[in-house]
């Protein structure tokens, strides 16, 4: 029983040939960003552009940086090192300035008020902002807009903030995990109104653990890990990245040095006689063991979904890198 | 400005709504008056009816701009709403200046209904400078508990808070004088409290038409602690509300 793991070799490496791929001026950009508490390295060396009209999202393990990424983004907290733009100025004026509207997980609301009063409150400290009944309508908060803040249910509560992001019609939306505590019905309104944003050309932003909506909501995914940026790119590329299918067949007996020289091999889990492959390339994997005079039974070949990817990417990172960070944070 | 003001705004709305802070800033206050104002005695050199005004003015001001404050602003700051309310164009400072003004307006209507009844119930008569005197002295008391209260929120979490605002408030009411007035060792243990300055203020001005200096003195340097306090509460807590 063993598992090994093998480079991106055989893999395109998006992170630098997407960002490049697009032009203008980008409406974010962090540059080398770390943010360190004393031993543990939350965000390590962040580097990456948002261009105007992407819709972004943030994927990572719990712990991967994502949050305090967004808060440094929002003013809330500084970098360490590192520097973070927004529309060519710092965060702080930024944010101030009404081009940015969030919602955050740990973002409270204002007790004793009702949500109309709420929502309007918040409308009228920006700029140029939606009338306070359209918002209610596109957030879908309009049937409960004369109950009180405190007396709603979670995902009403929800939202509630989601109105708060969107009430000033702000350039860049920066919402952390979105559709926590909403269900099936509510998370699919949810997306269907943010799709209203970004058709009127709003960028968005947004860290979640549901791979699914990364995959349908985002033209583009920042798989960041131990506070790093592993990966960037498409829904399509993340999947190819991390080997887009899985080949797995029973062997007796495994030569593991011969299956860790495959073609197009990513990750290999041999357990007795079962070899587990993720490769990018099924066709030339399969091939190559059947021409080394190879028979394996029970042949299965299964294409990974974002979730595998996803798993694949952040597995490989901690097999590289985890032990040595484990031991500093625990 | 105007969003600190629409902030302002909604907070004293809320605040209207609030039974609790009505029962406290304002009816027992009230309550208190009603019972003892007739009192046959005097306390520091004036009527019992002119002290008594003074002291339940004092302590809806207290209850009013720190016991409130306090545990709302921890429990504002755990709940995430000034996180929430940092990333609006609002000014940074916007939350506390819209807290003080809040207090400011707030405790107004306390002051006035027992200053009222201080005229019209315990009949307390004096020329009309030493009325608007002694409400501003009473008034003053506000800000200053409310920065107190300010540095008490940002530093302390719900828990904590509520325990530590009932001993400030018991000690500030009872050993400021606002409910009887001291003398002896127990005077000794208060004259230097910041409610203790302001009852003594308005007994003078009623009493003499005249001030100590050291009780001036005494309140603009409560005042300044209180203010760095709260400056450096609010900044020290910049990376985790």
């Amino acid at each position: 029983m063993g598992q090994y793991q093998a480079g991106y070799a055989t893999a395109p490496s998006p992170v630098a040939s997407y960002a490049a791929s697009r032009g203008g001026a980008p409406v974010v950009s962090f540059k080398n960003v770390s943010k360190h508490y004393g031993n543990l390295h939350a965000v390590d060396g962040l580097t990456l552009d948002l261009r105007h009209g992407e819709t972004v999202a943030l994927l990572g393990p719990n712990g991967a940086g994502k949050s305090t990424s967004l808060d440094m983004l929002l003013a809330l907290r500084k970098p360490t090192s590192g520097r973070i733009e927004m529309f060519g100025s710092d965060p702080y004026h930024a944010v101030k300035s009404g081009r940015v509207g969030a919602m955050l997980q740990s973002g409270g609301l204002m007790p004793e008020v009702t949500v109309r009063e709420l929502v309007s409150l918040i409308t009228k400290l920006h700029p140029k902002p939606e009338p306070v009944e359209t918002t209610l309508k596109r957030a879908g908060i309009a049937q409960f807009a004369d109950q009180r803040v405190d007396r709603l249910s979670g995902g009403q509560t929800q939202r509630v903030r989601f109105a708060l992001a969107i009430c000033g019609q702000s350039e860049l939306i920066v919402l952390d995990e979105p559709t926590t505590a909403m269900d099936v019905e509510t998370r699919r309104l949810f997306w269907s109104s943010m799709k209203e944003e970004v058709a009127e050309g709003r960028t968005l932003l947004f860290a979640t653990h549901y791979l699914e909506e990364a995959d349908q909501a985002a033209d583009r995914i920042l798989v960041i890990n131990r506070g790093r940026l592993l990966a960037d790119g498409t829904p399509a590329e993340i999947k190819q990245r991390a080997g887009a299918r899985r080949l797995s067949f029973k062997l007796d007996p495994v030569d593991e040095h011969f299956l860790l020289g495959l073609p197009g091999l990513v990750n290999l889990e041999v357990r007795h006689d079962l070899v587990q492959i993720q490769t990018s390339d099924s066709d030339a994997t399969l091939y190559a063991v059947l021409d080394a005079g190879y028979r394996p039974r029970e042949i299965e070949v299964t294409s990974l979904g974002l979730e595998q990817a996803f798993i694949a990417i952040t597995a490989e990172d901690d097999a590289t890198n985890g032990n040595a960070y484990a031991g500093e944070t625990s | 400005m105007g969003g600190t003001l629409a902030l302002t705004r909604a907070e004293i709305s809320r605040l209207r709504r609030n039974k609790r802070y009505m029962i406290f800033t304002i009816a027992v206050p009230v309550m208190f008056y009603l019972i003892f104002a007739k009192t046959n005695s005097t306390g520091y050199g004036v009527s019992f009816a002119a002290f008594y005004m003074v002291g339940m003015a004092s302590f809806g001001t207290l209850s009013g701009a720190f016991n409130n404050n306090t545990i709302r602003i921890s429990q504002e700051r755990k709940d995430g709403w000034i996180r929430q309310l940092r990333l609006t164009p609002l000014p940074a400072n916007a939350y506390v200046v819209a807290k003080v003004l809040t207090s400011m307006v707030t405790t107004v209507p306390s002051i006035l209904i027992v200053f009222l009844l201080g005229r019209f119930y315990g009949h307390v008569q004096m020329p009309i400078w030493k009325w608007v005197a002694c409400a501003v002295t009473i008034w003053i008391g506000t800000l200053i508990f409310a920065a107190l209260a300010v540095a008490l929120g940002y530093k302390l979490n719900p828990d904590s808070v509520q325990p530590v605002t009932i001993a400030v408030f018991f000690f500030f009411s009872i050993f400021g004088g606002l409910w009887f007035a001291l003398s002896g060792a127990l005077e000794k243990l208060g004259e230097f409290t910041p409610t203790y300055q302001i009852v003594q203020i308005s007994t003078d001005v009623i009493g003499h038409g005249s001030v100590a200096l050291v009780n001036v003195i005494g309140l603009v340097v409560w005042f300044a602690i209180f203010a760095v306090l709260a400056i450096f509460a609010v900044r020290s807590t910049a990376e985790t509300v």
